[in-house]
């Protein structure tokens, strides 16, 4: 279980942190703990994994990273675990997940792949065929955004 | 405005972890050679530029009880921004994509991500969506992870 202070300091800086000399501090006294105690509690949720990072979300598309494309693959079941860890090695795949098939969808695996161009995303799935001998796959290029934010709690 | 070698130099170290310190922004600005109140300026700019969504902690959903799911939908191009508008509107609802298959046609068009405090919750509001546009969703939950780290390689050439 996650604490309700965990919680209370989550959802306060979940926003963004304030842009001080000294945030940490800041947030202390905005959720009413001492700043060693967010300090130790954020160590400890990173420690723990239940925050992946404490870091900069980047608007990819603003700093010309504009082609993503999500990229599905049909895997034998024997081939999963090897073909999962040569496609997440390249610094262009940004998520790789293994997903469940059902009748009509057979694609196993999933990776998202972020470029400058589709030709960069291209090249990518070139070499990842390449490397894993897989050729039934869809490259499913995003046409149109409705929503993207951040995950919040 | 645009962003200078100095600012891809912050953006790309702002991608790891911010140090968890009495002062982060001296840290990062001795580690990159570079002064504390510049670098506060500069990721004040392009936070206000928008390069910069927020520095924040980046969730593990399932890791505090959430549960979470990629979802997709098969809908006719009329019904499209209705469906997406539905999708919208649930505050779990992170990701909401058209997609189309460029070398090989596929049913399936809309493509969302969706985290609820149960799975419950979850299933409930997926049923939801399926009685109020009257088209199925299909749950493509993660059954394993490989990858998942959003960090990407800026540029700083031009």
């Amino acid at each position: 279980m996650t604490e309700d202070l965990d919680i209370k300091l989550i959802k306060y800086t979940q926003e963004g942190l304030p842009l001080t000399k000294t945030p940490y501090k800041d947030i202390a006294d905005g959720v009413g703990m001492t700043e060693e105690e967010v300090i130790g509690r954020l160590k400890a949720l990173l420690e723990n994994g239940k925050i992946r990072r404490l870091a900069a979300s980047i608007a990819h598309r603003k700093i010309g990273i504009n082609s993503n494309a999500m990229t599905v693959w049909k895997v034998s079941q024997d081939k999963v675990e090897e073909c999962g860890k040569i496609m997440a090695a390249f610094e262009e795949v940004t998520h790789c997940y293994e997903r469940p098939t059902f009748p009509g969808w057979e694609y196993n695996v999933f990776t998202m792949i972020h470029g400058y161009t589709d030709e960069e995303c291209e090249n990518v799935i070139s070499s990842i065929k390449e490397k894993t001998g897989l050729d039934d796959y869809v490259m499913l290029y995003s046409e149109k955004e409705f929503k993207k934010v951040g995950v919040r709690i | 405005m645009s962003l200078s070698d100095t600012d891809k130099k912050i953006l790309q170290r702002l991608q790891s972890n911010i140090p968890l310190t009495h002062r982060p922004f001296l840290d990062l600005a001795e580690e990159l050679d570079l002064d504390e109140d510049l670098v506060i300026e500069r990721v004040k700019a392009m936070v206000d530029g928008k390069y910069v969504r927020r520095l924040a902690p980046i969730i593990n959903t399932q890791a505090v009880g959430n549960s979470a799911t990629l979802a997709a939908m098969q809908v006719p191009d009329k019904k499209i921004d209705e469906v997406a508008e539905v999708i919208n509107g649930y505050s779990g609802v992170s990701h909401n994509y058209l997609r189309k298959g460029r070398n090989k046609e596929l049913p399936l068009n809309i493509w969302f991500t969706m985290s609820a405090p149960s799975q419950e919750k979850l299933e409930e509001n997926i049923k939801e969506i399926e009685t109020r546009t009257g088209f199925d969703v299909r749950m493509l939950p993660t059954t394993k992870k490989f990858k998942i780290g959003v960090k990407f390689k800026i540029y700083r050439k031009g």
